[in-house]
């Protein structure tokens, strides 16, 4: 029974991990419909600069801030540099996946090359261990589920409340529609990328913290994301968030009865059944 | 010198991997990122088959191929009913669950040690231990793959596959299956990989799931994507550059660990280097039929046919709480042209939809020739003679224009993969008479002229005419013209008619769908009247035109 529980709160921890990347994913990836899978990678960067702040003297706080920061940035240049120029001359959404795949292996290799392929630990990261009856939970684990609440009200204040919020609504519903309205599209989706992009910095900073940063971690931050939004139904943010749980708990729980080498592999076994029995998504709120 | 037939062995095994995947991204626009994971299959089957059961050469490539080509068709279950970024996904994770039972199921696999000491092929008791001695069968396989990826490319068959990748539904309208076409490419692109598998393993005597990643997928993704998508030649240079290019790096003075950062930076940015400047890729897809095999002769297709009438009885549809139509008799007489009239939303092509089981009624049912034709899919009703085109044209945008038309025919034996490599001769012959019967379609429509243009390049009223070719060449029937005549200038329409009261003339079941009442008044003999989903009347146009109640609803 106490290893149930802690299996639970382990799943609600890697859930709220899962739910951020699929969050971060989903803002992306709703609005522009770009497959964005440099995402991984180029949050790994920034997830770097923050180790490499912290590692000059830099306070944690500061040198968290500037990862994050450094991850709006680069999302940013990103889209400005690769996706919007493909856009612009009419490529296919397939020719923008592609030059997608191409960043994630540049910036992949590019990490690994600058900083070496080991695993990069802070030199003193937050260590505190609570206690909850029998269930232990680590600071930073904590801090991953504070991550998931406060960005998903921000985000939801956002995008309910503001004007540019409603425009990404808007353009995650319908992208021609919102261009003959007025919107501009291309703006908006400057914004996307870098909330998006300082989101998933966040959730790659949390993986610093926790178990240190490497150079080819970018593939779960992606992949997770990107899982997350398609079980939780694409087009919706709550979807992406309950997708993101859905794995964590199913990932967590599966270790009661399954060894734990095949942890990795029950999501994608989740995955696959979900897309071979309810493609539109276990969540799916929008037709 | 054991360098150089080093790169060339590593060249023929990744020509291998990059044909078999053009055949599934380039030819059937299929984007499953899994490619290392069928060459990882037969490698690790080729490394447990000769270690542990002692099989040798070649039993272990052919069990590595079926046992891929079973894991190939896995992946093409869910593309059944998703495409686009959903496959992508879907394929990552069988990627992902590839190496987890490479790095897990210990027994069979070795975990993380990998397989060591698998044996090297002896041919003839002569043991193909280093690469000069591996290179001629490296080379032989390399190109009999190639030429099984080309005869598959250039029949009849590859045909539907880039039709297939145009558009899917298009593909449906013209009686194909798509099911079959997509499980066939699947397996075979997989057994190919294997193939490259295989030879692997042999040559390096030792597997590791290291060796399958998605960066390998990428690498080959570069080649096929340098080389360009939809030919096959364009791979085999890709192959090359991309293998023998990053040798050159092996001048500079690095470390090897950044030497292969660098040569994987180098393939990411050759990647988008291509798709900005040159997105065809060095050698861009050509159409590869070949119209001086034109036979000369040129068959009657506006000859009689014995069409009977199309009929719908209590047709209704609901999406959700919605009713899209409800409560429609439809009759379509043979010999005769009938309209299909109503305001926007009225829900006529929702009645065509159920007509052509490209949507399920939620009653009601659907007879032709005293045969109901409830249950059956859109490609059985077309092979039963009922044909319909779509309001957006849904051209195979990329293919010929005669493509267009004999992607379309009934009946190819080249459409089976059995027929093209154990049949080629009546594939061949077939092929000549389906080109001249393409040809004269293309004469009755009055488009013989453009037959070898691109589809893309037609002006929209030729786009008319070639879905009016397309569609006849089914051999359906009945045809259900979904505004076929919309947006075309007075003059055109004045061409187009005889086209269509020929077809109608030829004993055909005609159906158009029009919302120029100039147009029904002048073609139809009788028209439907529908709207909100119900029918208010079926007679003649100048009755219907003069029923002030109709009238009112039609410009409410």
């Amino acid at each position: 029974m106490d290893l149930l529980a802690q299996l639970l709160v382990n799943g609600l921890v890697n859930g709220s991990h899962y739910a951020l990347l699929g969050l971060s994913f989903g803002l992306i990836f709703g609005p522009t419909r770009i497959t964005h899978f440099a995402h991984g990678p180029l949050a790994t960067l920034a997830a770097y600069v923050g180790w490499w702040a912290a590692q000059r003297g830099v306070p944690l706080e500061l040198a968290l801030l500037a990862g994050i920061g450094s991850g709006a940035l680069i999302g940013i240049l990103c889209y400005q540099y690769l996706y919007e120029p493909f856009e612009r001359s009419g490529s296919p959404a397939l020719v923008i996946l592609i030059g997608s795949l191409g960043l994630y292996i540049v910036v992949e290799n590019f990490i690994g090359a600058v900083f070496g392929t080991d695993t990069k630990v802070l030199p003193n990261p937050p260590s505190q261990v609570f206690l909850i009856g029998p269930v232990v939970i680590t600071q930073v684990q904590a801090m991953q589920v504070f991550a998931l609440i406060s960005s998903a009200i921000a985000l939801g204040l956002f995008l309910g409340k503001t004007r540019f919020g409603r425009a990404v609504l808007a353009m995650n519903d319908n992208i021609e529609m919102a261009r003959v309205v007025g919107i501009d599209t291309d703006r908006i989706a400057l914004l996307v990328f870098a909330l998006g992009s300082a989101i998933a910095a966040c959730a790659a900073l949390l993986i610093l913290m926790r178990d240190g940063a490497s150079s080819h971690m970018g593939f779960n931050l992606v992949f997770m994301g990107f899982v997350a939004v398609v079980v939780g139904g694409i087009g919706s943010l709550r979807g992406a968030i309950a997708g993101g749980y859905a794995l964590g708990l199913v990932e967590s729980l599966g270790m009661w009865k399954i060894p734990s080498e095949w942890q990795s592999s029950i999501a994608f076994v989740v995955l696959f059944l979900v897309l071979l029995f309810r493609p539109q998504g276990l969540f799916a709120g929008r037709q | 010198m054991d360098y150089l037939f080093h790169i060339l062995v590593s060249v023929a095994l990744f020509s291998i991997l990059a044909t078999s995947f053009n055949l599934l991204i380039g030819y059937s626009g299929l984007f499953a990122l899994s490619h290392a994971a069928f060459f990882g299959v037969g490698a690790y089957a080729t490394a447990i088959l000769t270690t542990q059961l002692g099989l040798v050469f070649p039993i272990p490539l052919l069990i590595g191929m079926i046992i891929t080509a079973l894991v190939g068709m896995a992946i093409a279950l869910p593309a059944l009913r998703i495409g686009g970024d959903y496959l992508v996904i879907v394929s990552l994770a069988l990627q992902m669950i590839v190496a987890a039972i490479m790095l897990n199921w210990t027994a069979l696999t070795g975990g993380t040690d990998g397989i060591r000491g698998i044996p090297r092929v002896v041919i003839a008791g002569w043991e193909l231990n280093n690469a000069p001695r591996f290179l001629p069968l490296a080379v032989f396989c390399a190109a009999f793959c190639f030429w099984i990826s080309w005869k598959i490319g250039n029949s009849p068959f590859g045909r539907a596959l880039k039709a297939m990748r145009e558009n899917e539904s298009a593909v449906l309208s013209v009686g194909k299956n798509v099911v079959a076409m997509k499980l066939s490419v699947f397996a075979l692109a997989a057994a190919l990989a294997s193939v490259a598998g295989s030879l692997y393993a042999h040559y390096v005597t030792f597997v590791s799931a290291e060796g399958f990643t998605l960066d390998l997928t990428v690498y080959v993704l570069a080649m096929v994507i340098l080389g360009g998508t939809g030919n096959l030649w364009g791979s085999l240079l890709g192959a090359a550059i991309l293998t023998i290019l990053p040798e050159l790096l092996k001048f500079l003075a690095l470390s090897p660990d950044v030497a292969d950062k660098i040569r994987q930076m180098l393939y990411g940015i050759i990647l988008i280097l291509i798709l900005r400047i040159r997105p065809q890729g060095l050698i861009p897809e050509t159409s590869n039929l070949n119209l001086t095999r034109d036979p000369g002769y040129r068959p009657d297709v506006g000859a009689l046919v014995h069409a009977s009438r199309l009929e719908g009885t209590g047709l209704e549809k609901r999406f959700g709480g919605i009713v899209a139509v409800s409560g429609v008799d439809i009759s379509i007489e043979p010999g005769r042209i009938t309209g299909l009239i109503g305001p926007n939303g009225a829900g006529k092509t929702t009645a065509f939809n159920l007509l052509t089981g490209f949507l399920k009624p939620s009653a009601g049912e659907v007879r032709y020739r005293d045969r109901p034709l409830t249950g059956l899919k859109p490609h059985e009703i077309v092979r039963l003679g009922i044909a319909r085109s779509f309001q957006d044209l849904r051209l195979f945008t990329r293919l010929s224009v005669i493509e267009n038309v004999m992607v379309a025919m009934p009946r190819q034996s080249g459409d089976s993969l059995f027929q093209v490599f154990f049949n080629p001769w009546k594939v061949r012959r077939e092929e000549r008479e389906h080109l001249a019967k393409a040809l004269a379609i293309l004469s009755f429509v009055q488009l013989e002229h453009r037959a070898s243009d691109i589809a893309s390049d037609l002006s929209y009223a030729e786009e008319k005419l070639l879905v009016v070719a397309r569609l006849m060449a089914t051999e359906a029937e009945v045809l259900l013209f979904d505004e076929p005549l919309s947006g075309l200038s007075p003059d055109t329409l004045e061409q187009v008619f005889p086209i269509f009261r020929k077809l109608a003339g030829s004993g055909r079941t005609i159906a158009i769908i029009e919302h120029n009442l100039d147009v029904i008044r002048s073609l139809c003999d009788s028209a439907i009247f529908l709207d909100e989903g119900k029918k208010f009347a079926h007679d003649r146009p100048e009755v219907l035109m003069n029923d002030p109640a109709l009238a009112t609803r039609y410009f409410k």
